[in-house]
């Protein structure tokens, strides 16, 4: 069968079918046993023998993977004080996974009946009989609109209801330390992210999160008629209206885009992060991952995206940097280092370049550099109560061989934080006095780049950090007359011809009627 | 009524480009690339030349309007719009082709490159052509035994691998998105079900930095497992890709 006819059509049936079933038969009977033989062949590994949540990568795993003893799920739709999931919440987990975290979504591998099966084995753990009896109440959804969207802006703000831990501009930039019941940490959802929503950020779900809240962590229930802070079934509509406003953002991962599109500026290059001239430069924004890649491999950094914004004149070239961090690590301050994890540390960020633009396609290693391919970086770091921002030049052949030099070759940074996010911007001369050692930026190549941030609050420094894979940097030529000119001779050229061949055409048959 | 020698070659062209178009693209949701499209319209549109001019009777009737047009003065009109709108056609596609283009450099990615003959690994030289998986044997002998190797295998690789390769083994862990080239999906056929499992033990323990000259441009993310896995580990976790998918290591044997 072609893939087409199966995407536009079988699929969708398919994922009908299943909605159909789901709702319809929400209680379907699942065989423990045949769920039992699944578990042990797709789950086991990562929830663990007993079903707790301790299989070998638990450690690893950010967040942690569900310990089922407990019988208590995250993403429910039961009524707020129901103590137990839906078998649909369930089944939307093993189905559809979870964005952003180790679940995947398991509708390609097992049939309708092979999920209810593992679903009706894993109740098994926490000994759940059935299901919640009581639905939550949608009401009557509110479309959004810019009133409503206003509406929940404010309700969101109101007596710091949401933005006490989702910040003020929603990107759960933390004032304090969350926990989880098993008394792991736990970050406020960044909401301009909508791709890491765990259950969507469509504002139905987001509706069941402000109305149930998000068991076993701190997001409390805003139906409960006994929080100070309860919402009416409108205002949560209103509320998530507006959640899903924040996600609308030209900070998004395009994967087709990986060239940063450098424009040229006449006048003077922007060196302050919140000018408003690099409004005019649009970002391309790339995901960031742990380095579980070179020695010693860290697997749970905090910085998830990168947005970058370029500028050049004909002496410089000005890099904007701009990342979502929760906490603003500033070692020696006591606020910091009350939300900070044990080690606090500087936020950093380094921008990576080769030494030289390679010829062919031969890159230096993207972690780094090696011993025959060196890099650059540049590398920016936040500073203490003892000390200012810094930013040093270094050299680099492998990520345990870092250098500092000396001098900068020029090179220069400046960085702002405010409401959840990192802006910094560095520039450096095109040229530079050491070409051996130092990029020599040109009009119109590509030059590799890549990027790694470091969150002091998360105990990241060192080899301990996010990373990106290399991306291209171009300083976009201006435009210039070439192609119209020669579209234009191209064009008499031809009609020249043409004119000819009549003339000579209609002479002929004058000649030879 | 007789349709004219050149539209009838038109059609004839039209046709053959809009079915490929739509056998392709559509029908084998294969996207055919557009410089491969203009090679074989090239060839078909020389055929179907010959084929229309294969007599003078044929060639003259499928010149015939093209002279009419230039030479017969009750066609001025048509001529001078034909004579107007084909130079102006050319001279915009080369406008267009002559703009600068900031897509980024193409990079053609070598799939499994050729192994060395030999590799010193894990501190020794290694022989690829006689190196086995020294589990492998177990599968017949002993499966009790070989399933538990395979379980240990399969912790191993959610330790390690499935941030980039997927807990479903299909090149889509949580970090497949930051990574390029994107990590491989062993369900696929065309990956592990094609190797041997020297293969594979050479590809994880030496890495993206271990890849050969000619698997340009070396961009693989990769890691060197040598570095962080026991060699034991490794031919384990090679068991529990195979088990997994249910492929077949490659093996002299077969060939």
């Amino acid at each position: 069968m072609n893939s087409t006819l199966m995407k536009n059509f079988f699929v969708p049936l398919i994922a009908a079918t299943a909605l159909a079933l789901t709702s319809a038969a929400s209680a379907a009977p699942g065989d423990v046993d045949k769920g039992e033989g699944i578990y042990v062949k797709r789950c086991l590994q990562c929830h663990g023998d007993e079903g707790d949540g301790l299989g070998p990568a638990a450690e690893r795993l950010n967040p942690s993977p569900r310990d089922f003893t407990l019988g208590l799920f995250k993403f429910v739709t039961s009524a707020f004080d129901a103590d137990m999931p839906l078998d649909a919440d369930l089944m939307r987990m093993v189905r559809d996974g979870m964005p952003g975290t180790a679940m995947p979504g398991w509708s390609d591998l097992l049939s309708e009946q092979d999920m209810w099966d593992v679903i009706a084995y894993i109740k098994t753990f926490a000994e759940l009989e059935g299901e919640a009896e009581e639905k939550l109440d949608y009401g009557t959804q509110v479309k959004s609109s810019p009133e409503s969207i206003a509406a929940g802006n404010k309700l969101f703000h109101d007596g710091d209801r949401c933005s006490e831990c989702h910040g003020a501009e929603g990107k759960g930039d933390a004032i304090k330390k969350l926990k989880n019941d098993n008394g792991e940490r736990t970050w406020p959802r960044n909401l301009t992210k909508s791709w890491t929503y765990r259950a969507s950020n469509d504002a139905k779900d987001i509706f069941a999160r402000v109305s149930v809240g998000i068991p076993t962590t701190q997001m409390p229930s805003f139906a409960d008629p006994k929080s100070k802070k309860k919402l009416s079934i409108e205002d949560r509509w209103h509320v998530a209206n507006y959640v899903v406003s924040l996600a609308k953002t030209d900070k998004t991962v395009r994967p087709e885009n990986t060239v940063i599109q450098a424009a040229r500026v006449e006048g003077t290059l922007p060196t302050l992060p919140n000018d408003d001239a690099w409004n005019a430069a649009a970002p391309s924004t790339f995901f960031m991952l742990p380095q579980i890649v070179g020695k010693e491999r860290f697997f749970k950094s905090a910085n998830d995206t990168i947005s970058v914004r370029a500028l050049y004149d004909d002496t410089s070239i000005a890099l904007h940097l701009e990342w979502d961090d929760r906490t603003k690590s500033i070692p020696g301050d006591n606020t910091a280092k009350s939300i900070a994890d044990e080690d606090l540390a500087e936020d950093a960020v380094a921008v990576q370049f080769p030494a030289r633009i390679p010829d062919g396609m031969e890159k230096p290693y993207f972690l780094m550099g090696d011993n025959s391919r060196p890099v650059n970086l540049w590398h920016w770091s936040s500073g203490s109560t003892e000390e200012a921002e810094k930013t040093v030049l270094e050299d680099a052949r492998g990520i345990a061989n870092r250098t500092a030099r000396e001098d900068n070759a020029g090179l220069t940074g400046k960085g702002s934080y405010k409401d959840g996010t990192w802006r910094v911007v560095l520039t450096r001369p095109l040229k530079t006095a050491d070409a051996e050692n130092d990029l020599q930026f040109e009009e119109g190549r590509f030059v590799p780049v890549a990027f790694f941030a470091w969150d002091g609050s998360n105990s990241e420094a060192d080899t301990r950090h996010a990373i990106t894979t290399w991306y291209w940097l171009l300083m976009k030529p201006a435009a210039n007359a070439t192609p119209m000119l020669t579209g234009i001779a191209v064009a008499l050229l031809i009609f020249g011809l043409l004119v000819w061949w009549g003339r000579n055409a209609a002479a002929n048959k004058e000649e030879n009627p | 009524m007789k349709i004219p020698k050149l539209l009838q070659a038109v059609l004839v062209l039209a046709f053959v480009y809009f079915g490929f178009i739509v056998v392709f693209d559509y029908i084998l949701d294969a996207v055919i690339p557009s410089s491969l499209l203009a090679m074989y319209m090239f060839f078909v549109a020389a055929g179907v030349f010959m084929v229309f001019t294969y007599d003078e009777e044929g060639t003259r009737e499928l010149v015939a309007p093209v002279k009419a047009m230039v030479e017969d003065p009750s066609k001025r009109l048509w001529r001078n719009v034909v004579f107007v709108i084909l130079p102006l056609a050319v001279g915009g596609g080369t406008y267009m082709k002559m703009l600068p283009n900031f897509e980024a450099p193409l990079e053609l990615r070598t799939i499994h490159p050729a192994p060395p003959s030999t590799a010193k690994i894990y501190g020794k030289r290694v022989n690829f052509l006689k190196l086995e998986n020294p589990y492998r044997k177990i599968e017949k002998e002993d499966p009790e035994a070989f399933r538990e190797l395979v379980n240990e295998g399969a912790a191993v690789y959610i330790e390690n691998c499935q941030y980039c390769h997927g807990d479903k083994l299909d090149g889509n862990g949580p970090y497949a998105a930051g990574l390029n080239p994107t990590p491989l999906n062993f369900q696929d056929v065309g990956t592990i079900a094609q190797l041997q499992e020297s293969y594979l033990f050479w590809r994880i323990t030496t890495g993206g930095p271990g890849l050969p000259k000619e698997a340009a441009p070396w961009i693989s993310s990769m890691p060197v497992w040598q570095d962080f896995l026991k060699e034991d580990e490794v031919w384990k976790v090679i068991l529990f890709l195979y088990d997994y998918t249910g492929h077949r290591p490659r093996s002299w044997e077969h060939e």
